[in-house]
């Protein structure tokens, strides 16, 4: 169990800035992902705390207990790596013992340690066996395992599901949130899929270049991105980011002129209350709020360029007013179209965010 | 075996009896001398050599111990010390080179020094100028020293020789390795030495056994430093095969192929033992992964 507190930590490779500042704070027991694209310092974060890379700069601290001098055998932590770095001459048995016999545990102990904890991930049947002969989700369960044995205070899972196939890695989701709600040991966890930081994570960090840009629920990371970054990483397929201009209506309301429509603005009324008319913003609109209206209704008329069918919903690229828009319909109605059809669309929900162009900051 | 029948029966019988062919003719002139070591002094030196005769092992009985030309009882060779000092010194010299390299090796694969590239480098070059260049110096230093005709003299010397390649060797075999192997095992609570002892170490034990026999059999047919830096007492067989020509008993094919054959034996038997780790070792990193 531990508070795990990271601030203001810095660390370079020769000119390359792999962590610009990190400050976060990961409460006692809880599930925190680090999310972000490849090359944003989730690794580099994740080593750094383990004490396998020394800091440039910044504190990192858990229950209040600075952890800069701490080796890394005494910070009482384990990590399962990309790699899952499985001790490949050893087998399942030797290599779930193996930070045991480290902690020089009587044998009777390590035995019924392991053995309960093969039990745990139904690794049983592998004990004699060597990593090369496991299968992948064989391989994933008994790092995992060479992890929790411990009991360690913190747990570090760097990536642990990117190797795997992605009916696995859907199976392996639910089975860290099953061994969280068994162990309840603080996780800190970090992915670049955005369903996987989503769908596990009880608080996400969006990560990229080096910074943390967001910190917040799932839920909200997708509804309230801070901004366009943040904003097209989360959601699949992902956010339509279309050029506008504020301006004045001419009831004196704000509107935002899009190539293909006028936006009602009296929605974000206070956010753009600050800004001066002509602004140059880009609206964020979820594809999911896209809508095919019948041809008359009021739509803004478009093409369909492509239709990719993924089984229960079909993504229609669309080509309106020669802006490309994504959208999502369901399959039985993706399947009355073919690309060069033209459909009306029309803009539903209330998802749709607005940021500043250049900045790319949310404005409201 | 299962397996190499299996991938003869897949390169089909003609190319199997190609290479057998060819395999032949690289392996003749060691059939000729294993033949050679059975003649009588007669038939070994017949023309056109005789491939059927009568086989005798009156030559083996000779290295060891011989009469003379002229008759009188037969004398004590010593070549059975000869054997023993050439795998007593191939061995100790192999075994000194692979911990010094192995460790100075896993060294260089992990913690780099400055200028890393160019100590290996410098280490190579060692073995970029033909020995015979450095004879002179290593003669009159092993002189002063004293290590003229001991067996740690040419222990060391050979180790020497090996090092380079060992380290060399060695040091991709640990660059094979994924470090995050490592971080597992510093996680896990182990020191540095328990790392390279525990995980590092039996990961290439392939590398180690290659490794072995390159360098086993380089010092094992090692002749100039041989003949020059060991004594009557630490003598090698390739020295003492060599001056068994000439003398009172004039050239004895017969014998000196019996000791050839002889010479080849232990050799055999470590590549031999040794060719699964071998196997794996020359493909290392091709298959993983």
């Amino acid at each position: 169990m531990a508070q795990l507190r990271l601030s203001g930590l810095t660390k370079s490779y020769g000119s390359v800035h792999a962590l610009r500042g990190i400050d976060l704070e990961v409460e006692d027991g809880e599930f925190f992902v680090l999310f972000g694209p490849s090359a944003a310092g989730k690794t580099t974060t994740l080593r750094v705390i383990a004490g396998l890379e020394k800091p440039d700069g910044g504190t990192l601290t858990v229950d209040g207990h600075d952890l800069s001098g701490v080796p890394v055998k005494r910070r009482d932590m384990a990590m399962v790596f990309q790699s899952f770095a499985l001790y490949p001459h050893l087998t399942t048995f030797q290599n779930l013992a193996y930070p045991l016999r480290e902690m020089k545990l009587r044998r009777a102990e390590i035995d019924s340690r392991v053995r309960e904890t093969a039990e745990l991930l139904r690794i049983t049947h592998t004990l004699d066996r060597r990593p090369a002969s496991l299968s992948g989700g064989e391989q994933q369960r008994l790092a995992i395992g060479r992890a929790i044995i411990r009991r360690p205070r913190l747990f570090l899972f760097d990536e642990p599901l990117t190797n795997l196939d992605a009916k696995l890695r859907h199976d392996m989701r639910a089975e860290f949130k099953r061994l969280h709600r068994e162990i309840g040991t603080t996780t800190l966890y970090a992915t670049p899929d955005q369903l996987e930081a989503l769908s596990i994570g009880e608080r996400v960090a969006v990560i990229q270049h080096g910074r943390i840009t967001q910190v917040d629920t799932p839920d909200r990371l997708y509804a309230r991105p801070v901004d366009r970054h943040v904003a097209s990483l989360i959601g699949d397929p992902p956010i339509n980011l279309v050029r506008g201009t504020l301006k004045p209506s001419s009831a004196g309301a704000p509107a935002i002129e899009l190539p293909f429509m006028e936006l009602d603005g009296d929605r974000w009324r206070e956010g753009l209350q600050a800004l001066e008319s002509g602004t140059e913003l880009l609206v964020g609109i979820r594809p999911h709020d896209l809508a095919l209206v019948d041809d008359g209704a009021g739509g803004v008329p478009a093409t369909i360029e492509i239709t990719e069918p993924q089984g229960d919903i079909t993504i229609l690229d669309l080509k309106a007013a020669g802006v490309p828009l994504r959208m999502v319909v369901a399959e039985a109605t993706g399947a009355r179209y073919t690309a060069g059809d033209s459909v009306h669309i029309s803009l539903a929900g209330a998802d749709t965010r607005l940021f500043l162009s250049d900045s790319g900051t949310m404005v409201a | 075996m299962a397996r190499k029948r299996r991938e003869i029966g897949k390169a089909g019988w003609r190319r199997t009896a190609f290479s057998t062919v060819i395999s032949f003719i690289y392996f003749f002139p060691v059939l000729w001398i294993i033949l050679t070591a059975f003649k009588s002094h007669t038939d070994a030196l017949s023309t056109p050599p005789k491939f059927i005769f009568t086989p005798t092992l009156e030559n083996f009985a000779n290295v060891f111990a011989r009469a003379y030309e002229r008759g009188g009882a037969a004398v004590d060779t010593h070549f059975d010390l000869f054997f023993f000092n050439s795998i007593f010194i191939a061995g100790a010299s192999v075994g000194v080179a692979l911990i010094i390299g192995t460790i100075a090796a896993y060294g260089f694969s992990r913690w780099p020094l400055k200028g890393n590239e160019t100590y290996l480098f410098i280490i190579l070059t060692t073995r970029m100028l033909p020995p015979i260049i450095v004879i002179i110096p290593i003669f009159i230093m092993f002189r002063l020293s004293g290590l003229s005709g001991s067996y740690i003299g040419i222990i060391l010397l050979y180790a020497a020789f090996n090092l380079p390649f060992t380290i060399w060797m060695m040091k991709s075999f640990f660059d094979e390795i994924p470090r995050e192997v490592e971080d597992a095992a510093r996680m896990d609570g182990s020191s540095e030495m328990k790392i390279f002892f525990r995980i590092c170490l039996p990961q290439v034990k392939a590398g180690i056994a290659a490794t072995a026999v390159f360098g086993l059999i380089l010092t094992w047919n090692e002749f100039l430093f041989a003949l020059l830096l060991t004594g009557r007492d630490t003598r090698t067989v390739p020295v003492a095969m060599a001056q068994t020509i000439g003398g009172d008993i004039g050239v004895r094919w017969g014998l000196l192929a019996a000791i050839e054959t002889l010479f080849l034996i232990p050799v055999v038997i470590v590549t031999f033992l040794l060719q699964n780790q071998l196997l794996r070792g020359v493909t290392f990193g091709t298959i993983r992964r």
